[in-house]
């Protein structure tokens, strides 16, 4: 009796994992190239292709791959995924920028890219899968440091226990298609608030196609006083920070001065030029309590609905 | 109707609700489980765990208190123990978790520990009742394993359809603290319908 229970159990709780599905970090492509390591983790079914110069790793989902990051060896300090330069968009708005946290690694070229560019920045990226950073060290020359530490750990979890202040937090974390549901609610973001030091931002890529985008963004704004959003093409990228809206002539001085300061490759104030700012959230703020995020997901939306929610800055 | 079979439905109606309730706040705990101890397959581990360790100790401790007592009125006790257990889960949920979390940490100990604070006694109480229901229907030894079939038949429909309802239509309705409530009033009534049929539900017992 025990035997048949404890495997109907078992096959729930993987058919419930694989319904889970939903979300993408970038929309699910042919997987193209050659197959360099397999690897079933503790939580992904994790592949990595090369295709001529460039190295992809992506996580397998529903017989589609997902891909998580790209390195192109020609140019390995390229950031070779659209939204991940505008997860940089940081810079110009936290009062500060010696402190990065990131909450999900990749192939960590977004933490790779900061830690060239800022000399005096120290940044710890939280990946929950081990198996993550022992490709990306492999693979995509993630190369830890004084200045550049990965830990091993649940990104909430790892709010909840190490109380430090950060200047720009990194919010990138997928499970192949989908956010957690417990890295979505307001409860989530009101910790990640706590953990901002003065002047803090916070950055999240967000996959815009479903309803749980709307969900998501109304849950960030009844946390966080301003948010703006940059269209990463296939991803959105959301910046938010407890203060009042920037004007963007401010905004833009900002960015002309952390540029001139580091001379980062993908300029800043092409960055900020694109920015929008949130008018009016439509979806319903998600809590601990109640995050239906499996019901929102199923909702496809247009991919550029998003845009209806927000209007040029002034 | 002769009153074995009024007797029959009633704790076959038992064992349903109560196999819904089971699996519904085991799917439930998940919900308050992940803020803490992440959404991997390690916290499904732990929670499956504890309700099979909850299981088998529900069935024994029914089986050794029901030859004793022959007692639905025991039984009923237990199950209102299980629901008030419930009642008070969003009380002190999240300052232990919270705890836990920094003090045990988020490897198979802290979420097994998280696991078995939130399930292990409600679930334990609530499995109770099957080798209740199974003694208290049995009249004749040689329709005991066809009873026993029944019995435990039902019951795991009420698990199947508590996983599914409740993950498919009831989750993405309302709110996990809600749905505890709900859950443990329903566990509350069961108990009092076994409290209150004790004599019908004895009936004809030695």
């Amino acid at each position: 009796m025990g035997g048949w229970r404890g495997a109907a159990r078992l096959t729930l709780a993987a058919a419930l994992a694989a319904g889970l599905a939903g979300l993408a970090a970038v929309p699910p492509q042919a997987a193209t190239g050659r197959l360099l390591e397999k690897r079933e983790s503790l939580y992904n079914n994790i592949f990595v292709f090369r295709d001529r110069d460039t190295i992809s790793m992506t996580f397998g989902h529903n017989k589609r791959y997902f891909t998580e990051s790209l390195i192109n060896l020609k140019d390995p300090g390229a950031l070779s995924i659209e939204y991940a330069r505008y997860m940089t968009l940081g810079l110009a708005y936290a009062a500060n920028t010696g402190r990065i946290l990131e909450i999900g690694l990749g192939g960590g070229s977004i933490v790779t890219y900061l830690n060239r560019a800022l000399p005096e920045s120290t940044i710890v990226a939280v990946e929950i899968d081990k198996d993550v950073v022992d490709l990306a060290r492999k693979y995509f020359q993630f190369q830890e440091s004084d200045r550049l530490k990965a830990v091993v750990a649940d990104g909430r979890a790892y709010l909840l226990r190490d109380d430090s202040k950060w200047d720009i937090v990194l919010l990138d974390a997928y499970r192949g298609p989908f956010v957690p549901f417990h890295l979505l609610t307001r409860e989530f973001y009101t910790l990640v608030k706590s953990r901002l030091a003065p002047g803090g931002v916070v950055v999240q890529n967000i996959e815009p196609s479903t309803m749980l985008f709307d969900s998501a963004i109304a849950t960030m704004s009844s946390v966080f006083r301003s948010v703006d959003f940059y269209d990463g093409r296939e991803n959105v990228v959301a910046v938010a920070h407890d203060g009042p809206a920037f004007r963007q002539a401010d905004l833009m001085t900002r960015a002309a001065s952390v540029q001139t300061r580091y001379k980062l490759r993908y300029d800043l104030r092409r960055l900020v030029a694109e920015r929008r700012v949130l008018r009016k959230p439509r979806g319903k703020v998600m809590t601990d309590d109640f995050a239906p995020v499996e019901t929102l997901r199923a909702i496809e939306q247009h991919n550029q609905k998003w845009k209806e929610q927000t209007e040029a800055p002034r | 109707m002769s009153s074995s079979i009024l007797r029959g439905i009633m704790l076959f109606t038992l064992a349903i609700v109560l196999g819904f309730a089971l699996m519904g706040f085991e799917m439930l705990a998940s919900r308050y489980l992940y803020p803490y101890f992440g959404g991997g397959i390690n916290t499904w581990a732990s929670l499956i765990a504890t309700v099979l360790v909850a299981l088998m100790l529900g069935y024994l401790l029914g089986g050794a208190l029901v030859d004793r007592t022959m007692s639905p009125r025991l039984c009923g006790f237990l199950l209102m123990g299980a629901g008030a257990y419930l009642f008070s889960i969003p009380l002190w949920v999240d300052p232990l978790f919270g705890w836990t979390l920094r003090n045990v940490g988020d490897g198979m100990v802290g979420i097994t520990f998280g696991a078995t604070m939130l399930l292990l006694l409600p679930l334990t109480l609530i499995s109770v009742f099957t080798p209740f229901a199974v003694r208290l229907l049995l009249t004749s030894v040689s329709f005991g394993g066809r009873l026993v079939g029944y019995v435990y038949g039902v019951s795991t429909i009420g698990n199947v359809l508590g996983t599914l309802v409740t993950v498919f239509t009831l989750m993405p309705l309302y709110g996990s603290r809600a749905l505890t409530m709900v859950f443990a009033g329903i566990i509350v009534l069961c108990g009092l319908a076994m409290v209150a049929a004790h004599r019908f539900l004895r009936g004809s017992a030695e």
